[in-house]
């Protein structure tokens, strides 16, 4: 009955803050719950996290809980870098008190860290604006964008390759739906070659002459253009 | 006691750290919101197709190749007006802009050296503009890699006639801007030196996932684009041609010759064509106009243009082992190839531009048989 009421407020007081209206009293209770060895308050925090992520229509990787309580275990098994200096004895009650309560946290937000950075690693691979996952503009190979150094802000800014690479177009082939494309670099027949190039310079040619973007479409016309074989 | 002291210290940074984590989720997709509220969903067109549905009515008029419709859905919207409340550069200062940048593109006469950069890989190139009896000569000469050149003659010549929808001039004039201004946003996002001159920033953002957004510098003095960025979702830059050096004196009959041996020519003055397709598409997106079509060998070719962007239809009979199905992408443009079997033969269809790969896979499924 107390237990049932207890975990109650708990997760009234998770909610909360999940919303950031979490009272100090709530902050404090939850604080207190998450030291608890056995306690569930931290996974149910990741869920709660992974739920709000989702209703927000981000994109979320498949979050390895596992992978965080590893981490923690590691840091866990780490010699303490501040221990040796304390003394042993813990006649300061105020510091055992507060070396208790410092300890899980950090650990819990180192390993938070870690896990939060892979999720954004994945997510700003996959798509870095929800709503237009629609666009296969992620898959679309070798496509880094270039740069240049006085940018309109806004833009991203990825390093600038300077060496000279084929002008082939790249491949991916259609994969079966669901199937993230993996980028497949198949070897194209010379009749394909031929056609893409064909295809490309004369869309390019026909371009400039509906366009009103000046020479670019004739910079890309003849760009892949290659010496008669 | 000891413990609520200790609380004390907890709870504050606790809270700080669920701040910068709402904060950190929240920057993460900065120029979405911005592009969402940029949007009022009453200046989008009324038949805008939902992404992933082909919607046949909104385009199947778009599709009559060469005979463009004029009754364009939201063309003659007049609720349109509204929209300079909103839209950051006022349509008076978009519309003088532009016309003026569609003018220097086409009448003035000038050369230069360019940088030309995607994947990461830049070439820089020698670009040479000039107008003799009234069409444009282009002259195009990589300086970097292997030896590519490009003499353009003839443009325009049989396309300009008034108000046409295949010239240039048509895209540009007034019912064609406006055309424009219904599917990108335009901002003005500041000034920038370029080449040694003063040029105005204007970035043309797209209001549906169907396309990229392009970002030019247009000289202050001038109009011509100094700088020109393809520029894909979230910021990613797929393409940037700029000016390094630009030269407006006239151009010499001498500097319109082929520099070099491994230069080819292109004339296609014959070539704006209207020749009524077989084929149509049964979907493409908002905007998009068939501005030319084309006889090949061995098929047609369909040009669509929403007045920044352009695709290419080839509908081919290429034989039996062209059964490549998917993308191939090389710089910005990318070429979906699919196949379309009609009364037993088998067609090879390529959508080729400068749009997002699934667009051009969308419209590459669309394509049908005219009955």
């Amino acid at each position: 009955m107390s237990h049932g009421n207890h975990q109650q407020r708990l997760n009234e007081s998770l909610s909360a803050l999940m919303d950031g209206e979490a009272s100090e009293l709530e902050v404090q209770r939850l604080l207190k719950e998450s030291d608890v060895s056995g306690s569930d308050l931290q996974e149910r925090w990741s869920r709660y996290q992974l739920a709000g992520n989702v209703l927000r229509g981000e994109k979320v990787a498949p979050v390895d809980l596992g992978l965080a309580a590893s981490i923690s275990a590691a840091i866990a098994d780490e010699p303490s870098l501040a221990e040796p200096a304390q003394p042993s004895a813990a006649n300061d009650s105020s510091d055992a008190g507060r070396s208790r309560w410092w300890r899980p946290l950090s650990r819990g937000a180192v390993a938070a860290t870690v896990a939060f950075a892979a999720v954004l690693g994945v997510q700003q691979m996959q798509s870095p604006q929800p709503g237009v996952d629609t666009l296969a503009e992620v898959e679309r190979p070798a496509q880094q964008p270039v740069q240049s150094a006085p940018q309109p802000s806004g833009f991203l800014v990825p390093t600038l390759n300077t060496r000279a690479v084929s002008t082939a177009p790249q491949f991916v082939p259609e994969q079966r739906v669901g199937s993230p494309s993996p980028q497949v670099q198949m070897v194209p027949s010379p009749e394909l070659m031929r056609h893409l190039n064909r295809v490309m310079i004369e869309h390019s040619e026909q371009a400039a002459r509906v366009g009103s973007q000046g020479m670019v479409p004739f910079a890309r016309a003849t760009y892949g253009e290659r010496p008669p074989e | 006691m000891i413990m609520a002291k200790v609380f004390r210290f907890t709870a504050p940074k606790a809270n700080s750290s669920l701040l910068a984590f709402l904060l950190l989720a929240a920057s993460l997709s900065p120029l979405a919101s911005a592009q969402s509220a940029g949007q009022p969903p009453a200046n989008s067109p009324p038949a805008q197709p939902v992404p992933g549905t082909p919607a046949p009515n909104v385009s199947s008029a778009e599709a009559n190749a060469g005979e463009v419709s004029g009754d364009e859905p939201s063309a003659g919207d007049p609720e349109r007006p509204s929209s300079g409340l909103v839209l950051p550069a006022t349509d008076a200062e978009t519309q003088a802009l532009l016309a003026k940048m569609a003018d220097a593109v086409a009448n003035l006469e000038y050369r230069g050296l360019v940088t030309f950069e995607h994947v990461g890989v830049m070439e820089t190139l020698e670009v040479v503009h000039g107008v003799r009896n009234g069409e444009q000569v282009e002259r195009i000469r990589y300086l970097t890699g292997s030896p590519r050149e490009l003499v353009s003659r003839g443009q325009d010549a049989a396309c300009r006639r008034d108000g046409s929808p295949l010239s240039r001039a048509g895209l540009w004039s007034s019912s064609g801007l406006q055309n424009v201004q219904n599917i990108y946003h335009f901002l003005i996002r500041g000034e920038e030196r370029i080449a040694d001159r003063e040029a105005v920033v204007l970035e043309a953002r797209p209001r549906d996932p169907h396309r990229f957004g392009v970002v030019i510098s247009v000289d202050r003095e001038t109009g011509l684009p100094l700088k020109s960025m393809l520029v894909a979702p979230a910021g990613r830059v797929l393409e940037r041609f700029q000016f390094v050096e630009l030269d407006l004196a006239p151009i010499k009959d001498s500097d319109l010759q082929p520099q070099s041996s491994e230069s080819r020519e292109s004339d296609r003055s014959s070539h704006c064509g209207s020749l009524v397709s077989r084929w149509r598409l049964g979907w493409a997106p908002t905007g998009f106009k068939a501005v030319a079509t084309r006889e090949l060998a061995d098929g047609e070719m369909l040009v669509f243009s929403d007045g920044l962007s352009a695709f290419t239809v080839f509908v081919q009979k290429l034989g039996p082992d062209m059964n490549y199905t998917g993308r191939a992408v090389r710089g910005a443009t990318v070429a979906y190839m699919d196949h379309l079997d009609v009364k037993g033969e088998r067609y090879t269809i390529t959508v080729v531009g400068e749009i997002p790969d699934n667009t051009a896979q969308l419209v590459a499924k669309s394509v049908d048989a005219r009955n």
